[in-house]
């Protein structure tokens, strides 16, 4: 094993599982794993890093103490969410709108569901608030769009409301109303006076205002923002701290990091950690992009199978699109996170086969890890797409998380039979193998779908394929696309986790706009458009560099670039634009910022959609600040022979594309820069495993990635 | 060997030939085996998986082009793929009542014979609004483009968004005061808008210069024809894959393999039999400005329906004994009628998403001729066609509940749609410019109750399952008006076991315009045009409009006085009249008046949905949670329900008393017993009511109406009051 000791751990806990990667400066890995543990996420955090330490071979002081870097990405605030074991709120409003928590803009009764429950209206409800409507108080007041103070603020309203939630003992009073994106003195002076009050009480209360946790368009979403940041952040960061501090128990000398569902790493501390919910699967994107720099593509799309769902993100020549209103638990948010095209596709997916219409119907269910698939054997009873990968002979019945799981195929042979392949009139391997094409099929379909959206030819893409399950459906997921090159990794498994260290520290700052440029505007009038950007630019760029020093980043280590969201003047849908310029001065440079937005915009919608004549609207501006961070390393070596044999572990009857094959097996982490492996055969690895279809191929290059070769 | 022969006949005498088959065989195009299911099921299943999700992605790329809140916020979008005969194979999530009418839409230029003039070619852009074309009201326009295959023309791919302006005599799309076909706004008549893939210019200047709102339309226009170009792509692709011969195999196997699984899930899900059901529509415009003369002042609608279901699972849906049409926006076309029929099936029968046309196959609409489902006169006006439709459709939800109830399916019984009254506007804006638009938080009612839950409150129509009212800062970017409050109507779920879902207002204040147009439509009132089931009621009729014109706003917010936020719940004088100065008006129906101006309020109340079971037996644990959060008034609980709550002074919270309540119920069901007569007793009553004519005479006038038009109604009716063969009623005032 390596002679040096790890410098980075990256630790993903997912719903299921705590992932642990470890890397050296030689650019070693090795992967951990340990349930999660959502109560105190520190135990499975230790267990999960105990798990690599041993794999490493090394204790768990001499692992925190070598370390630099302690990346988590948790589960502790989505749990939260989920059980409603949050902080005690109150909430005060634009008079007149409290009811806003309770009718959820109608969307919230169905936001998150599949197609056929977005159709099936009786399952539509409500998600229970986060705040009672009791402790929602209104407070006399309005601005409109233009910031202009239509109505006056009724203080004292506020001062009622204040001592009433101070008296209901909550924990935290949140503050939301209506365009204080746009102009928010009447949310500043709210919190003044409720500050007041409980200064005057002796309580101690937080008070959050939506104006400063999320600045941006949408009331609904900004209110969810702020709730959401009130109500369930103080448990998450409380479990972070938990990390922490069992991290430095074992010699760790530094702050834990965590990721920011854009991309960026931030400490524990981060004011806005709600803006940390969403990072689990941003991980892989961010390791997608550092291993594609090392190989030289930066148009990449990422696959991540696991045991639900298949998450696609894309980077398109090095730019990744952001999400402005993803949904967490069924509230619409406002925050900024790297887009991820998911669908239901995954190894747990329950499937059923309507007795009345034959119709097949894959998930949307999952079995999930209990009871599980049913040749786990502990009582799972519904087919599974893994079943179906047992039945084939795909996966190894002794070896499934490196024989921790004992797999019973002939149950599952017995229950998938019956429930679906008698009822189809096809034997019982014809039925598993279009089950598991219809899966991959679908995640296909998918690939396409997000590839046709980027606008440039599938031939310039490499897909990275990872996740447990992304290994074992690469084949058909891929196939027939025309990718350039498709890669998988001896580290599938735990992919996210190591995307997680290859993040650097950031910050994401932008402000609500409204500039509309008419498209017969001037030279004056560009000029004085290009000042007035240019003045937002700068100012978000001494906000967002302020608080990186603050996290400890030298000025001089700081990177800043400018984006800008703009739409033909009148839509409501913005593209986001990088600025190819960060300072605008002359009428030439607001012309590029157009023509710039005019590209990206033919890109994304057709070039049947463009109206430039009705002129553009720039909706937001904003900065992204970044300062690098240590990474993990892959290491270079040289290619040797192509004859895998050294990693041979045996044959296994395998049956794909409509009959059984005696398919060769190998050992994954015994493979070799420049081995060859030609399918049919089987590469296996406790955490995954990679299919190799007839004649097609598997390369392992010279850092060590698994190309995989479509015959 | 599959047969080809048929895609190189002219396309008119394919459709008609599909029509025989269809005839003939009773299987759409004569399918009478699927034979492509049949061998290999999974790759059929695939297939079809994959139609469907490009349909859904292409309608979310139309959803980020277009401009109108209706189609982005709202999502008041569909898209779909059709056979080159019309009948739509797969289709995305969105507005479904449209993908029937799109398919009427393009059988209406093939018969017309637009192969030859003015011809389908490659790239050729087509667009409609025309209900008797094929689309419910003016405001759906949808564009289809044909998809060719090496020069076969293979299927259609097509979009329809509802525009919130259409240029119509009032602002706005659904044009309420529309009395006849001319005054509903721009017409699109099967036009070829396009060629080449490109919107003619001519065209976009067209709507430039005859819409309110130009850009709505004209970038919904752009992202229709977007989204059916990806489309039309994608299917080019997958035909490049599977084989043109199997594609025009399978296409058609897919819709027959609808009809099928249409059938099977009625046969399942319902008892065969013959259903009953009705409800009514009042419409209230006597003395408003620009309805008369032509129109009548005061509309009542009948609409009794008859639904069969045969033992092979066809639903037979008949609307004998209804209304003729009238001088009024409120009529439907067949497309329309369709259209209703079809969103109903999906929302609940055929949700599983695979559905397509071969679903409206396994149904029959009996429409009378010259009745408001299907006019004899093709000038008449639809502009809100939806007035009659939803409450229509309404009643067939209830019909299929029975059919549920009836098999034990209690989790699927639904007391179903209600009436969404819609609010549209122009004049100038708050950017100074001229403007206008519809505004589509009525997307948003409350649903009927279901027989193990609550309503929705604030979050169905029928329309639309993806219910959404859209952010107040997104419509008031579009509208010279301010929110003082937008909030859950009290009491306005219709009570029961399980209520209906209650229903929200919204309060405006008129800021920053000297010259705003409002209108509202699809106001039922004087009659409930909704229903509760097994003993639950009907949801309230439609709130009145409460309006105050020179206002003294600006006097009570500097003094930091009170000012509305809703119209309160004291039924006889509103917060309005209680807490502000200025010309007060309370209207009922449809609103239309003079222009307002800053300052003004307005005020505009959607609906909810009726209830189920009987109200004795509601939870009052529930009911105290209703009365906390603002659904129900305590009075109601008490008057109502027999509920008795209280405020826990310690946590707000309010509380059942048990004791009180059970002592209240049984007060009410005494009670219940002393007004109680029997049933025949009730029916000599009301038959020597119905003798003397004792009834207002819009009632007096719509049973006539029905009873001229309709022998078999006439005769059912006497029949079921014991009058005499010569009776009818008098239809002077």
């Amino acid at each position: 094993m390596a002679a040096t000791n790890p410098i980075v751990i990256g630790i993903d806990a997912g719903g299921t599982m705590t992932d642990t990667i470890l890397v050296d400066s030689d650019g070693h890995f090795k992967i951990g794993k340990a349930a999660t543990t959502p109560k105190n996420e520190a135990e499975g955090f230790l267990a999960s890093a105990e798990d690599a330490a041993d794999a490493w071979g090394i204790s768990l002081e001499e692992l925190f103490t070598g370390v630099g870097v302690v990346l988590y990405s948790g589960t502790g605030m989505l749990n939260t969410l989920l059980s409603r074991t949050g902080r005690r709120l109150g909430l005060i409003t634009t008079k007149g709108l409290e009811d806003m928590i309770l009718m959820g803009r109608g969307l919230q009764a169905w936001a998150d569901y599949s197609y056929a429950d977005r159709l099936h209206a009786v399952t539509h409800h409500h998600p229970d608030p986060l705040v009672p409507r009791r402790r929602t108080h209104g407070v006399t007041e309005r601005i409109d769009q233009f910031g202009d103070v239509v109505i006056p603020l009724y203080e004292h309203e506020a001062e009622a409301a204040a001592r009433k939630l101070i008296a209901d003992k909550v924990d935290s009073i949140c503050i939301m109303t209506i365009f204080s994106h746009v102009n928010p003195m009447h949310e500043k002076r709210i919190a003044e006076i409720v500050r007041a009050e409980i200064a005057a009480a002796g309580a101690e209360i937080l008070v959050y205002t939506s104006h400063e946790v999320r600045p941006v368009i949408r009331e609904q979403s900004r209110l969810n923002s702020v709730l959401i940041e009130a109500y369930a952040t103080a448990r998450g960061r409380q479990q972070l701290r938990g990390i922490e501090a069992v991290s430095k128990k074992y010699g760790f000398r530094y702050g834990v990091q965590t990721l920011l569902s854009f991309g960026g790493l931030t400490s524990i501390n981060h004011p806005r950690l709600h803006e940390t919910m969403i990072s689990g699967p941003i991980g892989g994107i961010l390791g997608a992009a550092y291993v594609g720099k090392l190989i030289g593509n930066d148009s990449l799309i990422c696959s991540d199978m696991g045991g639900t769902s298949f998450d696609m993100g894309v980077i398109t020549r090095g730019q990744t699109r952001i999400e402005n209103e993803p949904i967490m638990d069924r509230f619409k948010l406002n925050v900024p996170t790297l887009h991820l095209d998911t669908i239901g596709a995954g190894a747990g997916m329950i499937l059923k086969v309507d007795p009345l219409t034959r119709k097949i119907s894959l998930g949307p269910e999952s079995a999930g890890s209990d009871p599980g698939p049913i040749c786990f054997d502990r009582g799972g009873t519904a087919p599974t797409i893994a079943d179906c990968d047992a039945i084939l002979g795909r996966l190894n019945p002794d070896y499934f998380l490196g024989g921790k799981v004992k797999l019973d195929v002939a149950k599952a042979r017995r229950i998938f039979k019956e429930t679906c392949a008698d009822l189809l009139d096809v034997s019982l391997e014809d039925a598993a193998e279009g089950m598991i094409e219809m899966l991959e099929t679908d995640a296909n379909s998918a690939l396409r779908r997000v590839i046709s959206g980027q606008g440039i030819h599938p031939s310039e893409f490499t897909l990275f394929s990872y996740g447990g399950s992304g290994p074992l459906h690469l084949a058909g997921c891929s196939r027939g696309i025309g990718f350039r090159d498709i890669i998988t990794f001896q580290f599938a498994a735990a992919f996210s986790a190591f995307g997680c260290t290859t993040a650097d520290y950031k910050r994401r700052h932008s402000v609500s706009t409204q500039l509309d440029i008419p498209s017969s505007a001037s030279d004056d009038a560009l000029v004085a458009f290009a000042a007035k950007v240019t003045k937002v630019w700068d100012d978000l760029t001494e906000a967002a560099v302020a608080e990186m020093m603050e996290d400890g980043h030298p000025r001089e280590k700081i990177r800043t670039e400018a984006f800008l969201m703009a739409r033909y003047t009148g839509q409501l849908e913005d593209v986001e634009v990088t600025a190819p310029l960060t300072k605008l001065s002359t009428a030439a440079d607001m012309r590029q910022v157009v023509a710039r937005f005019e590209e990206v915009y033919a890109t994304i919608n057709h070039r049947v959609s463009a109206y430039g004549s009705v002129g553009y609207s720039i909706m937001e501006l904003g900065v992204v600040a970044t300062a690098d961070k240590v990474k993990p390393i892959l290491v270079k070596r040289p290619l040797g022979g192509s004859d895998p044999s050294a990693a041979a572990k045996g044959m296994r009857e395998t049956y794909i594309g409509g009959r059984w094959h005696n398919a060769r097996l190998y050992e994954m982490d015994l493979l070799e820069p420049g081995h060859e492996v030609t399918g049919p055969a089987i590469i296996e690895h406790p955490a995954t495993t990679l299919v190799v279809h007839p004649q097609d191929q598997v390369f392992v290059d010279e850092w060590t990635l698994l190309h995989y070769r479509h015959a | 060997m599959l047969d080809s022969t048929h895609i190189a006949m002219p396309l008119r005498d394919r459709l008609l030939d599909s029509e025989r088959m269809m005839a003939e065989t009773g299987c759409y195009d004569g399918i009478t085996d699927l034979r492509l299911r049949q061998d290999n099921p999974l790759k059929f299943e695939t297939l079809h998986t994959k139609l469907r999700a490009l349909c859904v992605s292409a309608r979310e790329m139309a959803r980020r082009i277009s401009a109108s809140p209706g189609v982005r916020e709202v999502g008041e979008m569909v898209v779909a793929i059709y056979t080159p005969e019309g009948d739509a194979i797969a289709l995305s999530n969105g507005i479904m009542v449209h993908v029937h009418t799109m398919s009427r839409f393009i059988k209406w230029m093939i018969k017309q014979g637009y192969e030859a003039d003015p011809g389908i070619n490659p790239g050729d852009i087509f667009a409609n609004n025309d209900a008797f074309i094929g689309t419910v009201q003016v405001p759906d326009v949808m564009d289809v483009v044909p998809i060719y295959y090496e020069g076969t023309l293979v299927g259609w791919a097509g979009a329809v968004c509802h525009e919130l302006e259409s240029g119509g005599i009032t602002p706005g799309g659904d044009v309420c005061l529309a009395q006849e076909r001319y005054t509903e706004g721009l017409f699109v008549c099967a036009e070829k808008i396009g060629t080449n893939d490109a919107i003619r210019r001519d065209y976009v200047i067209r709507c430039e210069r005859n819409l309110r709102m130009p850009i709505y339309w004209v970038l919904d226009e752009k992202a229709k024809v977007a989204s059916c170009i990806d489309m039309r792509e994608a299917v080019k692709g997958l035909i490049g894959e599977i084989g043109l011969d199997y594609w025009m195999r399978v296409s058609k196997e897919f819709i027959e393999e609808g009809r099928r699984g249409q059938l099977a899930r009625t046969r399942q899900l319902t008892v065969p039999g013959i259903y009953r059901g009705h409800t009514f529509y009042g419409h209230v415009t006597e003395g408003k400005p620009g309805f008369q003369p032509l129109g009548d002042p005061n509309w009542l609608y009948n609409i009794p329906i008859e639904m069969e279901i045969t033992l092979d699972g066809t639903i037979k849906l008949d609307f004998e004994g209804t209304q003729p049409w009238g001088y009024h926006s409120m009529n439907c076309t067949p497309a329309g009628m369709d259209g209703g029929m079809f969103v109903t099936l999906t929302q609940h029968m055929n949700y599983e998403g695979l559905v397509n046309d071969g679903a409206w196959m396994g149904t029959e609409l009996k429409l009378p001729y010259g009745t408001w489902t299907n006019p004899d006169n093709e000038k008449c006006a639809t502009a809100t066609s939806w007035a009659l439709l939803l409450p229509a459709y309404g009643v067939f939800q209830r019909l299929l509940s029975r059919g549920f109830l009836g098999r034990g399916f209690v989790e699927e019984i639904f007391v179903g749609q209600v009436n969404s009254p819609m609010i549209e506007m122009g004049g100038e804006s708050q950017y100074g410019t001229q403007f206008g638009m519809a505004h589509f938080e009525c997307a948003a009612a409350g649903s009927g109750a279901l027989a193990i839950k609550d309503g929705l409150d604030t979050a169905y129509v029928g329309w639309n399952p993806e219910s959404d009212m859209g952010n107040i800062e997104i419509w008031e970017q579009n509208m010279p008006m301010l929110y003082i409050g937008r909030s859950i109507v009290p009491n306005s779920g219709g009570s029961g076991k399980y209520r209906g879902g209650c229903s929200f207002m919204s309060t405006w204040l008129i800021n920053k315009t000297p010259h705003l147009r409002l209108v509202t439509s699809e106001h039922s009132s004087r009659v409930f045009d909704n229903a509760g089931m097994c003993g639950g009621y009907p949801a309230p009729t439609c709130q009145m409009h409460r309006v105050v014109r020179n206002t003294n706003i600006n006097e009570l917010t500097a003094a930091r006085l009170p000012i509305p936020h809703t119209t309160g719940t004291d039924p006889h004088r509103s917060d309005l009249e209680k807490l502000v100065t200025g010309d007060h008006l309370t209207d009922e129906g449809p609103y239309i008046s003079a222009p307002h101006k800053s300052g003004d309020i307005f005020t505009h109340s959607y609906n909810g949905g009726g209830g189920y079971g009987d109200v004795l037996e509601r939870d009052p644990v529930k009911t105290a949670w209703d009365v906390e959060n603002g659904f129900l008034t305590a009075e109601s609980a008490r008057n109502v329900f027999g509920i008795v709550v209280r405020e826990n002074l310690d946590t707000d919270e309010m509380e059942a008393d048990l004791a009180a309540t059970a002592a209240a119920r049984e007060e009410l069901r005494r009670e219940r017993i002393r007004r109680a007569v029997p049933v025949a007793e009730w029916m000599a009553q009301e038959s020597t009511r119905i003798r003397d004519q004792k009834f207002a005479f819009e009632v007096r006038r719509m049973y006539a109406s029905a009873m001229r038009l309709s022998p078999r109604f006439s005769s059912e009716f006497r029949d079921f009051w014991g009058l005499e063969p010569s009776f009818t009623f008098g239809e002077k005032p």
